[in-house]
């Protein structure tokens, strides 16, 4: 059972008059890869610049190993930050930046050499040593960036966005070896993004930020699957989010009715009749029938509005007969080839897929 | 012509100030370096005679002396400059931009102020009976001479001339970007390693372009080290002013003022070969 490697407890973090961020607590286990995702201004990078210690905290306690780490120096800290923009030496040669903390702690010049070979051998560069930042693509730059970082072996590993610079392919394929090479390692990391998708690919675990607070932490199935705030369901993935008010309850679930007028099934809560709700069903959840089956629940009639064809998936606005909107994303195939604006569809939701949101 | 015809016919108009410089700089120093050459005459100031005395009576210990003194007062200056300049364009170029417009105004005041004010109010301060002695009066010490000797001098130029090291320097320094003083410090970097091996190399460029346009216009100048000076600290701008205007000496003149632009000019070409090694190393050839 690993231990807890980071600890942050009641981190806030005042700019001028109002609080701009915090209180924030969350514990990072040893080896793990741990993400906090948000929007911009979210508190993320502060927090993570909190941790390197390139800002200082108005409140709360950070811990590293057991140690307190926000009354230390930035340069006393033994956390590696991997920057956005890389923040590579432009000076120096690819050696030169990777050794740049070696030469610092005043290692031997042999065991500099080896440790930098090493490292460049890992990060897949170990031709480009001479090299400057400025001749290297940007995904070559970024793993540079990275080695500079791991070769000191830091207790704890920052990124503050580092693939955000990348383009598209080039950001999936980094991120996979990002990932590997976090494995490999076995480095406790933390990993700011705004990118759900990156958080949902690269964590164990997730905290999800929201003006200056923590609204959920955990797995990414959790996160995506059971979000417990009409944040997190928002900002992760596409979701139809709907008020409704409980109708009647029974032994194989719950009948809720939303504004709109439409009637779903949910799974059994504790809320009693009449307690009005909040609840998620995410759009790929949401199954195409063939004809109507009205002895299952949610069973439901429903006309195309909007059809966005994006080659694997199919979105779908559709208006329900009953009243109200849902987004549906099917997997491309077969049964949506036919799908145009107009087209009157047969729809059903699993009662277990209606997620019901904590607040 | 066809490689002309091709050129923006909008280039002539960097042809009004072409014309400036061959009428009021070309002209000038080919004419002083044709006087150089010829003899000096006592009724005729120049005559046409060629020689080469003008150049050798500069191996005479007296101006072998003015040489070096000057140089070596242009050499404190400029390193004076850059020890107080770097901190400051640091300041500068990382502070907010009203702080840095406030600083760079009273940074560039004394060069707004004439000459002859500024000195004076240097003589107010250092003079015999100056602010600096009247305060050793005060605090029980024996008063010193600092107006009218090199020490003067150099607080005179350092004054008038730092300018010239802290814009370079600051512009050098506001195009590193924080985030490699962020990672020179993550790396381990205490803040006088991140200076040096960061802000100092990478900055270096406008240290070069900076220390150049001190040291040459020290090398050059005339009204402070005159008016700060005086007699006993002779450079090479008062001795060419004075074979000018006082003894019309002006072949004399001439060859010390065509030594002057060669010096600068082999430092300007140093100094163009020290950036441009630096640049190479930086960009992708």
């Amino acid at each position: 059972m690993p231990g807890v490697e980071l600890a942050v407890t009641g981190l806030v973090k005042r700019y001028s008059s109002h609080v701009s961020v915090g209180p924030i607590s969350f514990e990072v286990m040893e080896g793990e890869f741990f993400s906090l995702l948000g929007p911009s201004g979210c508190g993320k990078t502060t927090t993570l610049r909190c941790i390197a210690g390139f800002e200082a905290t108005s409140e709360g306690a950070i811990t590293l190993n057991g140690k307190r780490l926000d009354h230390m120096p930035p340069n006393r800290r033994d956390v590696g930050l991997v920057f956005q923009n890389y923040a590579l030496f432009p000076h120096l040669t690819v050696f030169d930046n990777v050794s740049f903390g070696l030469r610092l702690r005043r290692l031997a010049k042999r065991e500099i050499e080896e440790r930098v070979a090493r490292i460049l051998e890992v990060v897949g560069l170990p031709h480009l040593a001479s090299r400057y930042p400025t001749q290297l693509s940007g995904g070559q730059q970024q793993r540079v960036a990275i080695a500079r970082s791991v070769v000191l072996e830091p207790r704890l590993l920052l990124f503050d966005e580092p693939l955000s610079n990348l383009d598209f392919k080039l950001r999936l394929q980094m991120r996979s070896e990002l990932r590997e090479l976090q494995r490999r390692l076995g480095k406790t990391s933390i990993y700011v993004t705004h990118d759900q998708t990156e958080a949902l690919a690269l964590s164990d675990r997730i905290a999800v930020l929201s003006q200056g607070r923590i609204e959920q932490i955990g797995r990414p199935v959790d996160i995506y699957e059971a979000p417990e705030t009409a944040f997190v369901a928002d900002f992760i993935g596409n979701s139809n989010m709907m008020e409704v008010s409980v109708e009647a309850k029974t032994r194989s679930g719950t009948v809720m009715r939303a504004k709109s007028g439409l009637q779903l099934t949910g799974p059994v809560i504790s809320e009693g009749v009449g307690s009005s709700l909040r609840v998620l069903v995410r759009p790929e959840h949401i199954r195409l029938r063939a004809t109507r089956e009205d002895d299952t629940p949610n069973c439901m009639t429903a006309e195309i509005v909007d059809f966005t064809y994006l080659g694997e998936d199919v979105h779908l606005r559709v208006a329900i007969a009953g009243g109200g909107e849902l987004l549906v994303a099917l997997k491309s195939g077969r049964a949506t080839r036919n799908l145009e604006c107009g087209r009157s569809i047969e729809l059903a939701i699993d009662p277990s897929d209606v997620h019901v949101l904590r607040k | 012509m066809q490689i002309a015809s091709r050129r923006p016919w909008w280039l002539l108009f960097a042809g009004p100030y072409g014309l400036y410089l061959v009428i009021l700089l070309v002209i000038p120093i080919a004419q002083i370096a044709a006087f150089s050459v010829l003899t000096y005459s006592p009724t005729r100031i120049v005559a046409r005679e060629l020689t080469a005395g003008n150049y050798t009576r500069l191996l005479d210990p007296y101006f072998v002396q003015l040489f070096l003194r000057t140089m070596r007062l242009a050499l404190i200056t400029t390193v004076i400059c850059a020890v107080l300049g770097y901190p400051v364009a640091y300041v500068l170029a990382r502070a907010r931009p009203s702080v840095m417009a406030v600083g760079l105004f009273l940074l560039v005041v004394p060069l707004m102020v004439s000459t002859v004010i500024r000195t004076f109010g240097w003589t107010v301060i250092l003079g015999r009976n100056g602010l600096v002695n009247q305060t050793l009066l005060l605090l029980g010490l024996d008063p010193i001479r600092i107006m009218y000797t090199e020490t003067a001098v150099i607080i005179g130029l350092v004054n008038v001339f730092i300018p010239f090291m802290v814009l370079p320097l600051m512009a050098a320094i506001e195009r590193i970007p924080p985030s490699l003083e962020e990672a020179a410090t993550n790396l381990g970097a205490s803040w006088v390693q991140m200076f040096a091996r960061v802000i100092l190399p990478m900055s270096y460029p406008g240290l070069v372009s900076g220390a150049l346009l001190v040291y040459t216009v020290s090398l050059s100048a005339f009204v402070t080290p005159v008016l700060m000076g005086g007699a006993r600290v002779r450079v090479v701008g008062s001795q060419i002013f004075d074979e000018v205007l006082v003894s019309f000496n002006w072949p004399g003149a001439s060859s010390l003022a065509l030594v002057v632009i060669a010096v600068t000019l082999i430092l300007v070409f140093l100094a163009l070969r020290l950036t441009r090694n630096v640049a190479r190393g930086e960009k992708p050839s």
